[in-house]
C-alpha cells in the first residue's frame, strides 16, 4: 500500500510574462527523505511557496495527505502538518532563541483569550510544556546553551539549526528545507546531514530538501528530482542523477558542483 | 496629603499611560504604526460623557461602555483596513482619526461640537484612576507574556514566517486593533471624568501623534518603557507650561533626537525587571539587541 | 450650471496648488519609500520668506517667490542632512524616519509660533484677485487661472527636468531602486538631496498661493494632509498619480463645499482616502512593492 502524503500535479506558476513552474509532477510517499536540485531560478523555491499557500498556482493540483490543497491559505496548510524553513532564514531577530522556537511550539499547546489574561485554567500547564518541550527542540539541534539569547546575535551555523528547531516544533508530518547548507563549509555540512537523517528517522518525517550542495543531496537522499526553467528534467536515485549528470551538465553549465 | 495639583498631575498620568498601554500593543507589540488614536480615546470619552450627563448612566457602567464601542469601531475598522500594510495605515488611520474628531464637531445636536461638552461629574478620583491603571497593566503584562504576546510579536517582526508557523496573522493584528481601541476608550472616558468638560479638538492629531510619540520614546515593545515615555512627557508639560509655545518646540525635538541617537527608545524592548538589569551590566547582550534591530 | 462651472474651476484651482505638494512629496516617496510629513514645513517655510521679504522689499513678487523657493530648498536639504540621514545611514527600518519626519513637522512649525508668532498674516495682494469672465459662462477670479497656470509651468518643468537632464534620469533609476542607482554609480546622498530641493521648491510655490488664499499661519502645512491624500489617491511614488489624485481631490473638495456644505468638504477628502485605501490601496497608478518568499 503506497502512501502518498504528497502529490504535485501538473503545476503551472506564471509571475508576469515568467513561466516559473512548468508542469510539475512529483510525488512523496510518507516517510521518504527526497531532494530537489536545479540552478538559480529554476523554480524549486517557488515549488514550496506554491505546497505552502504563499503562492496559488494557475493549473494543477496539490494534494497533501489526499486533501487538496491548492486554494488553500499558509496558514491552514501549516496546521494541516507542513513546516518550512527558508534560504535566507526568517528567524525573529529581536526574541531569544527559545522564544523563537515557543512561538512555534504554541501551536499545540492552546489556551484562550480568558485564560490569557487572567492566567487560570489551562495558562500554567501549557506554559510549562510549550516551554519545556521547546527546550528539549532545542537541545536536540544543541543550541541548549544559547537557548536566553537573541537570536539575531547567533552564529550563522546555530541561526539555521534554530530554524530547523523551529519548524520541529511544529510537529510537522511534512518538513521543506529549503538550502538548509546555504553558507555552510564541508565541516558544517556534514553535522547539518547527520541532524537532517537523524530527524528524519527519530520522527519518522517525510523531507524534501533543496539544495545546490551536492554533498548534501547525494548523501542523504535516496531519491533526487531536477528542475530547471520550471520544468523537472530528470528523477532517480544518486546514481542515476549522477550517470545524468553529464546531460545536467549541458543544462546546468558549471552551477552543479563535481561529486 | 498630597496638594490637588500634583494629584491631577498623576491621575492624567495614570490615564494617559493606559492609552499608551493600548497604542504600545499595537505599535510596539504588533508592529502596527498609528497616528490616529485619540479617535478612541474620543469615543470612549463622548460616550462616557454622554451616558453619564443625559441618562444617568452610573460611571463605571459608561466608561466600560466606552471602552466597549470604542473597541467595536476599532473592530469594524480594523477588519478591512489591516490588511494595509506599513504607511498606507499610518495614512489610513490619520484619516480615521480626524473623521471621527470631524463628526464629533459636526454633529453639534448630539455633542454640542466645538462649543465643548460641559458637566461631567469628577468621578476619576486618584483612587479610581490608579486602580484603573493597575488593573489595566496587569492585563496587559498578562496578554503580552503568553501565546497571544508571541503571536503579535510573530506578526511584528516577520508576518510571512509568522504566516508559515501556522498564525493567521490578519486575525492577530484586527484583535490587536481591537484591544488597544478598548483600552484608548477607557482613557479617554477616564479623561472625561477628570477634565468633566470635553472638546473634540483635546482629541485632534496632536494627541494621536503624542500617543505614538510616547510609546516610541519609551521603546516599541515595552509597556514598561510606555509607561516611563507618558510619564517624562507629562511631566515635562508640566514643567514647561509657563512657557507652553516652547513646549511643543521641545516636544517635537526630542521625538527627531531620539529617532537620530537611539531610536529603540528608553527602555529598548526590556521591561523593568531581572533581565534588564543583566542587560545593563552585559554589555555584549545589549548590543546584540540593537544589532538585531536593524 | 455657472455655479458648476464656477467650482469645476474652483476645483482645479485648488488640485492644481495641491498638485504641486502631492507631486513634492511623491517624489521623496518614490525614492525612500517613506512619507515625509514633515512635507507641510518646506510650504509655510517658503510662505514666511515670501512674506517678509515683500514686506522688505516693496511687494516684488518676483524677488519674494525667488528666495521663497530657494530658502524651502534649502531648508528640505537641511532637514534631510540633519535628521534623516543619520537614521536611513543606520537603519533600513522607515519607521524610524516615519517618526522623526513628524518631530520635524512639529519642530518647524513651532519655530514659527516661537519667533513670529501664530496670528493670521494676509498677504499684501501680490497675485491680482481680479475677477474673470470665463467664456461668458462663469466667473473666477485671475488668482485661480494664475494659480492653475504656475502649477502646470512647474509641474512641466519638472517633468522636463526629469525626461532631460542627467540628474532626472538618476532620480527615475532611483525610484526603481535606490541601492542599485547608487551600485551604478549615482551619489545616492547628492541625489537624495537633490530630490529634497525639489519638493522643498515646489511646496515653496503652493505655499504662496495657499498663503495668498487662505492667509499665512504656523499650522498651514496642516493642509499638507490633504496633498497626502491626494498622492495616496493617485498611487504613492507616482507623480502622474499625484497630479491626478489631486485634481480629482480639488475637484470634489469644491464641488462637496459648493452644493452640500463647507463643513462636509473635510469629511468627503478624508472619506475619499478611506475608500481608496480599502478598493484600491496603490492607488491609480501607485508602485507595488511585494516581497520575494
Amino acid at each position: 500500500m503506497v502512501d502518498l502524503i504528497l502529490s504535485l500535479d501538473n503545476l503551472n506558476k506564471h509571475f508576469g510574462g515568467v513561466h516559473a513552474v512548468k508542469d510539475f509532477t512529483f510525488q512523496m510517499e510518507r516517510g521518504e527523505l527526497a531532494g530537489l536540485i536545479g540552478p538559480n531560478g529554476a523554480g524549486k523555491t517557488t515549488v514550496f511557496n506554491l505546497i505552502t499557500g504563499v503562492y496559488s498556482p494557475d493549473s494543477g493540483s496539490i494534494k497533501f495527505k489526499d486533501e487538496e490543497i491548492s486554494a488553500k491559505k499558509t496558514y491552514e496548510v501549516i496546521s494541516r502538518g507542513v513546516a518550512r524553513t527558508f534560504q535566507n532564514l526568517r528567524l525573529f531577530p529581536r526574541s531569544t532563541a527559545l522564544e523563537n522556537v515557543m512561538t512555534a511550539r504554541q501551536q499545540h499547546f492552546k489556551y484562550n483569550f480568558f485564560e490569557a489574561v487572567t492566567h487560570a485554567g489551562r495558562w500554567a500547564g501549557n506554559e510549562k510544556k510549550i516551554r519545556e518541550t521547546s527546550l528539549e527542540l532545542l537541545e536536540r539541534v544543541g543550541l541548549l546553551p544559547v537557548a536566553e539569547q537573541a537570536a539575531g546575535t547567533l552564529p550563522y551555523g546555530h541561526q539555521r539549526r534554530l530554524e530547523m528547531a523551529r519548524a520541529l516544533a511544529l510537529q510537522p508530518e511534512l518538513l521543506l528545507l529549503d538550502e538548509p547548507a546555504a553558507g555552510m563549509n564541508p565541516e558544517e555540512v556534514q553535522d547539518l546531514n547527520g541532524l537532517i537523517k537523524d530527524i528524519h528517522e527519530d520522527f519518522n518525517l517525510t523531507t524534501l530538501v533543496i539544495e545546490h550542495h551536492m554533498e548534501v543531496i547525494m548523501e542523504i537522499c535516496p531519491r533526487i528530482a531536477c528542475m530547471n526553467f520550471g520544468e523537472k528534467i530528470a528523477e532517480g536515485d544518486p546514481d542515476y542523477i549522477q550517470k545524468h549528470h553529464e546531460i545536467l551538465k549541458a543544462y546546468l553549465g558549471e552551477e552543479v558542483e563535481e561529486c | 496629603m498630597i496638594s490637588g495639583y500634583i494629584e491631577g498631575i498623576i491621575i492624567l498620568i495614570c490615564v494617559n499611560s493606559i492609552a499608551a498601554m493600548g497604542v504600545s500593543l499595537l505599535t510596539g507589540f504588533t508592529g502596527i504604526f498609528t497616528l490616529g488614536h485619540a479617535g478612541y480615546m474620543a469615543i470612549g470619552a463622548y460616550t462616557a460623557a454622554i451616558l453619564s450627563v443625559r441618562h444617568d448612566v452610573p460611571w463605571f457602567a459608561a466608561v466600560i461602555a466606552g471602552g466597549i464601542l470604542a473597541m467595536v469601531v476599532a473592530y469594524l475598522i480594523g477588519v478591512p483596513t489591516l490588511k494595509l500594510m506599513g504607511d498606507y495605515f499610518a495614512i489610513a488611520s490619520i484619516g480615521l482619526g480626524e473623521t471621527i474628531r470631524l463628526i464629533l464637531e459636526n454633529w453639534q445636536s448630539f455633542t454640542r461640537g466645538a462649543r465643548g461638552f460641559p458637566g461631567v461629574t469628577n468621578f476619576t478620583t486618584l483612587p479610581v484612576a490608579a486602580a484603573f491603571f493597575l488593573g489595566m497593566l496587569i492585563l496587559m503584562r498578562f496578554l503580552i507574556n503568553g501565546n497571544y504576546g508571541r503571536a503579535f510579536k510573530a506578526c511584528r517582526d516577520d508576518y510571512i514566517a509568522a504566516s508559515l508557523l501556522g498564525f493567521k496573522t490578519a486575525h492577530y493584528r484586527v484583535m490587536s486593533l481591537t484591544i488597544s481601541g478598548f483600552y484608548c476608550g477607557i482613557a479617554g472616558a477616564l479623561l472625561a471624568g477628570f477634565l468633566t468638560y470635553l472638546q473634540p479638538v483635546m482629541f485632534d492629531m496632536n494627541k494621536s501623534t503624542e500617543l505614538t510619540a510616547v510609546v516610541v520614546f519609551g521603546g516599541l515593545g515595552s509597556i514598561s518603557g510606555s509607561i516611563i515615555g507618558t510619564a517624562v512627557i507629562g511631566l515635562v508639560t508640566e514643567v514647561f507650561r509657563p512657557i507652553s509655545q516652547y513646549r511643543m518646540l521641545i516636544y517635537g525635538a526630542t521625538m527627531v533626537l531620539i529617532m537620530v541617537v537611539r531610536p529603540e527608545g528608553i527602555m529598548g524592548q526590556y521591561e523593568i525587571g531581572p533581565k534588564l538589569i543583566r542587560a545593563i551590566f552585559s554589555r555584549k547582550t545589549e548590543n546584540g539587541v540593537n544589532n538585531a534591530h536593524g | 450650471m455657472e455655479t458648476l462651472l464656477q467650482q469645476v474651476i474652483n476645483g482645479f484651482s485648488l488640485g492644481s496648488v495641491y498638485a504641486l505638494i502631492a507631486v513634492g512629496y511623491s517624489l521623496v516617496y518614490s525614492i525612500l519609500l517613506f512619507s515625509n510629513f514633515a512635507h507641510g514645513g518646506f510650504l509655510v517655510i517658503g510662505g514666511y520668506i515670501c512674506y517678509y521679504t515683500l514686506a522688505a522689499v516693496g511687494n516684488n513678487i518676483w524677488i519674494a517667490s525667488l528666495l521663497a523657493f530657494l530658502g524651502a530648498g534649502v531648508s528640505a536639504v537641511l532637514v534631510e542632512r540633519g535628521a534623516y540621514k543619520p537614521i536611513r545611514e543606520r537603519t533600513n527600518v522607515t519607521l524610524y524616519l516615519l517618526i522623526a519626519s513628524m518631530g520635524m513637522s512639529i519642530v518647524i512649525e513651532n519655530i514659527f509660533v516661537v519667533t513670529v508668532g501664530g496670528r493670521f498674516r494676509a498677504l499684501p495682494p501680490v497675485i491680482p484677485m481680479t475677477p474673470v469672465s470665463v467664456f461668458g459662462l462663469a466667473t473666477t477670479s485671475a488668482f485661480d487661472i494664475l494659480s492653475l497656470v504656475m502649477a502646470m509651468v512647474f509641474l512641466a518643468g519638472l517633468q522636463i527636468f526629469l525626461s532631460t537632464t542627467k540628474w532626472g534620469l538618476a532620480i527615475r533609476a532611483a525610484s526603481y531602486d535606490l541601492k542599485t542607482a547608487g551600485l551604478m554609480g549615482v551619489n545616492v546622498n547628492k541625489l537624495i538631496s537633490i530630490v529634497f530641493f525639489v519638493a522643498g521648491l515646489l511646496a515653496a510655490v503652493g505655499g504662496i498661493f495657499l498663503s495668498v488664499r487662505y492667509t499665512l499661519y504656523p499650522q498651514l502645512g496642516m493642509i499638507t494632509i490633504k496633498a497626502f491624500v491626494a498622492a495616496v489617491i493617485g498611487g504613492l511614488g507616482s507623480l502622474p498619480g499625484a497630479v491626478v489624485g489631486s485634481l480629482i481631490l480639488g475637484l470634489a473638495e469644491m464641488l462637496t463645499a459648493g452644493f452640500i456644505s463647507s463643513q462636509m468638504r473635510d469629511i468627503v477628502v478624508f472619506g475619499m482616502l478611506v475608500l481608496t485605501l480599502l478598493w484600491r490601496p496603490t492607488g491609480l497608478f501607485g508602485k507595488h512593492i511585494s516581497e520575494k518568499v
